[in-house]
């Protein structure tokens, strides 16, 4: 219960602190809108008093000037009076010097301070006046004062006169006058009245300005408003004006343009209006620093109508009338160019190859952190000194002369050379040398990126050492080959030569047998003879395949264009004389040129074509089709027959040496041929594959690549 | 194998089989005893040049045709051939190669060296009256040597 009612007293205490802040709150913002209008129009007056003063600057200096010749006058008419003075003194008249002292100061002014009776008739005309009407006092006192005063303003004397009359003062009336010589002058006019003893009016004195000059001065201020405002209306940055406390009176077109408002919309907002939202907090600080300091240069980030974003600069400044002056610069091209900048700067600081620059003379301009690294020199170090001390004193002279074909605008391409470290150590670098041009194009020095291929050098040694181990094992490996190939190549010679005597002894002789005692032998002895030679010349056959197969791999390639086409109807000429019995449709399509060993081809399409008619023999209508497809990897031959085919599964064997997919008595063969045929077509950087199916016939195809290398 | 004056055939041949069946051949063809047999390259050159055993013989009287194996011991065939074409008084006289294959690389440069015919062995009669043929030896066959411009 307790702490509900110290709860009720907390709230009801709380409101009534909520409400007392409130008032206050309110009492605040009152007191705020009072000193708005306050300051609104303090800023009018201030307005005005600065025009005003401007004025009066102009005048005063004209003043100053006119002052120290008046000074220097009356110190002549002060001697004068003093001279006066001391007549006086001497006749010991007390009055009569007061009386003399007034008319020094009245005969000295530059006014006119001229006295007139309420008749307007002038009683005093002092040479103030003179100077300024040009009437002397002799032709003055005792006439009217409306001499002076140009027809169409007589009322202005009655007025005066009304006023004295009233025993008022007239002060600073400003108005125009006639001198002597008909000229209008600008005059400013204190009229007071003349009081005898018992303080009645008697007359007027009056003190009369020639104001011609401040006149021309407010036209000369004229023309200097329309001067500051042509400049405020036409500058290219923006230009706002703002009351003590940010709202803005006055901004110019550029500003508008900046912004996207219109005049008329932006005087009145407040530079929370045009600044982006997270500058908004700095805009107190801002005013309180724009009051203390001479000259206030940010920049802030501000917001357009449109509620885009841009980054500007801002100079400001609290004028004497207490507003404040701004001119604004959008700098989002700058910015973005420094941004820009910013980036070049960071990659060549992040860079690991050194990148310096340098002037004509050779002296460092900057040094990056690569160059740190790579040289060992700080940049505190290096720039402001010669580049040379990075060059191995016998290469000094190369570089001047490069740097000299720089200057003169030459292109310098990227080369190879060697550069000192702070250590003294040596090492190679690839420099690449570009010219620096400044703005106008002219050449003010060198960009020169130099990279540490030491390692690069070391890979490129080993690379070359390797090359040199490769070369020399290739050579070891070619000369064994060369002796395996001999080797070979003897194997073969007396394969072809010994192997063959005994056949050659069991075939000779058998048929000596047959010839010369054929007639004694059973009819059986016969046939078995025959079968022993028929064994014998098949293993002849099968020697000479063998030489044939092994002979490709190491005769070389007599490689020349060859006319295919030319080549496969001699080919087929060739074989249509054994085939005289047989009908063979022959489809020879288009066959393009190639490039490749005549004899060899010759084999190829021999061998590929002998097949085709080989394995149709048991067709009734033969097709064998010849010709050539263009494919992505080149040229495509192909033979294809309707004859017998084979069965894919042993596809794989059917390049192999001494392999056969068909029995003997079915279709003869060494089992060679095709073995042959992939030999060539390798040898002449080609492929060779097949495809077909049992008794729906085969195809052949095959490339010959490399044929550039004709 | 006796040594006349009046030697026909030259048979140059290592392989006694090979001999044999020569021998067989150039007998079907009635030449049997106008044949000299030399057993290698050496003294194929001994008997043609008059040298060595055969010094005895006289240069002139050149075989009117030989016979002469690719493979030989000591001196092979090519070599002899060489020797033959390169010497001006043996040089008319013609030379049929004997060989084991057509498709023999060594038939080419046998070409090369001059050879005017060759014969696949083994030596049948057949092929003997076809080199001959291909030859025009006619002469050889109707015992008429030939006039020597040398």
């Amino acid at each position: 219960m307790s702490s509900d009612h110290q709860n009720d007293s907390i709230n009801v205490a709380r409101t009534e602190q909520t409400e007392t802040r409130v008032e206050k709150a309110e009492a605040r913002a009152k007191q705020a809108e009072v000193r708005t209008e306050q300051a609104e129009a303090r800023t009018e007056q201030a307005k005005t008093r600065t025009e005003q003063a401007e004025v009066r600057t102009e005048q005063a200096e004209t003043r100053t000037e006119q002052a120290k010749t008046q000074t220097e006058q009356a110190e002549t008419r002060m001697e004068k009076a003093e001279m006066r003075t001391e007549q006086a003194e001497a006749n010991n008249q007390q009055g009569e010097i007061a009386a003399i002292l007034l008319a020094a100061i009245v005969e000295s002014s530059d006014d006119a301070i001229i006295g007139k009776d309420l008749g307007s008739i002038v009683t005093t005309w002092n040479k103030g006046a003179e100077n300024i009407f040009g009437y002397s006092a002799g032709e003055m006192v005792g006439t009217s004062i409306l001499r002076l005063i140009p027809t169409n303003r007589h009322d202005e004397e009655n007025y005066i006169l009304r006023a004295i009359k009233r025993g008022k003062n007239v002060e600073h009336f400003e108005t125009q006058r006639q001198t002597k010589d008909g000229r209008l002058i600008e005059v400013s006019i204190t009229a007071s009245p003349i009081k005898d003893v018992t303080g009645k009016v008697i007359g007027v004195s009056k003190v009369a300005r020639d104001i011609t000059g401040k006149k021309h001065a407010e036209a000369a201020w004229w023309t200097s408003e329309l001067r500051y405002r042509t400049l405020f209306e036409h500058a290219p940055d923006g230009i706002l004006i703002a009351d003590p406390e940010s709202y803005y009176l006055d901004a110019n077109a550029s500003m508008c343009r900046m912004l996207g408002y219109t005049r008329d919309e932006l005087i009145g907002l407040h530079a929370s209006d045009i600044v982006s939202q997270k500058e908004i907090q700095h805009i107190g600080p801002a005013l309180t620093a724009i009051n203390a300091e001479s000259e206030y240069h940010q920049e802030w980030q501000l917001r357009r109508k449109d509620g885009s974003v841009f980054e500007a600069e801002v100079i400001a400044t609290a004028m004497p009338d207490g507003n404040l002056l701004a001119m604004i610069r959008d700098i989002t091209e700058r910015k973005r160019a420094e941004a820009a900048a910013a980036l070049l700067v960071a990659i060549v600081e992040s860079s690991d190859d050194a990148i310096i620059g340098k002037d004509l003379r050779g002296i460092v301009t900057s040094w990056n952190v690569g160059a740190e690294k790579e040289f060992g020199y700080p940049a505190s170090e290096m720039i402001g000194q010669s580049i040379t001390r990075l060059i191995p004193p016998e290469l000094r002279e190369g570089e001047e002369k490069i740097l000299g074909r720089i200057e003169r605008g030459e292109s310098v391409r990227p080369y190879e050379t060697r550069r000192m470290r702070k250590d003294g150590s040596i090492f190679a670098v690839s420099l690449t040398l570009s010219a620096i041009k400044d703005a106008a194009g002219q050449i003010v020095g060198a960009s020169k990126v130099v990279r540490d291929i030491t390692d690069h050098k070391k890979a490129e040694e080993k690379i070359r050492h390797l090359n040199t181990e490769l070369e020399q094992r290739v050579i070891e490996r070619t000369a064994e080959l060369e002796a395996a190939n001999k080797e070979l190549e003897a194997f073969s010679y007396s394969v072809s030569h010994d192997l063959r005597a005994p056949l050659r002894a069991v075939d000779g002789f058998s048929q000596a047998v047959l010839e010369d005692y054929g007639p004694q032998l059973p009819e059986e002895g016969q046939r078995y003879l025959k079968t022993i030679r028929q064994g014998a010349q098949k293993m002849g056959v099968l020697i000479d395949d063998l030489l044939t197969f092994s002979r490709l791999s190491r005769a070389p390639l007599d490689k020349q264009e060859v006319n295919t086409d030319k080549l496969v109807r001699a080919v087929l000429d060739d074989l249509s004389s054994q085939q005289e019995r047989r009908q063979v449709e022959l489809r020879v399509g288009e066959l393009p040129m190639c490039a490749g060993d005549p004899a060899l081809l010759k084999q190829v399409w021999m061998n590929l074509l002998s097949n085709a008619l080989k394995y149709t023999q048991k067709r009734e209508a033969a097709v064998v089709e010849i010709g050539c497809e263009a494919k992505p990897e080149g040229k495509v031959y192909f033979v294809r027959d309707n004859g017998t085919g084979f069965d894919m599964r042993y596809a794989a064997k059917l390049f192999g040496v001494f392999q056969r997919l068909h029995r003997a008595e079915d279709y003869e063969g060494t089992g060679v041929g095709l073995a042959i045929v992939q030999r060539i077509v390798h040898r002449h950087g080609g492929k060779i594959w097949a495809d077909a199916a049992i008794d729906r016939g085969a195809t052949f195809y095959f490339t010959l690549e490399g044929e550039t290398m004709l | 194998m006796s040594e006349t004056n009046s030697v026909e055939i030259l048979l140059v041949e290592d392989n006694p089989q090979d001999v044999e069946l020569a021998q067989r051949a150039l007998r079907k063809a009635n030449l049997t005893n106008r044949i000299q047999i030399v057993r290698d390259g050496a003294e194929a050159l001994d008997f043609i040049f008059c040298e060595g055993t055969h010094a005895a013989r006289r240069i002139e009287d050149t075989p009117k045709v030989i016979l002469l194996d690719l493979k030989l011991p000591k001196v092979d065939g090519l070599e002899v051939l060489k020797r033959i074409k390169a010497d001006p008084r043996t040089r008319a006289i013609p030379v049929v190669m004997l060989t084991s294959s057509k498709e023999q690389n060594d038939v080419v440069e046998s070409y090369k060296l001059g050879v005017n015919s060759y014969i696949v062995k083994p030596v049948n009669f057949e092929g003997f009256v076809e080199a001959v043929q291909q030859l025009g030896m006619y002469w050889l066959l109707l015992n008429q040597p030939p006039k020597l411009q040398e």
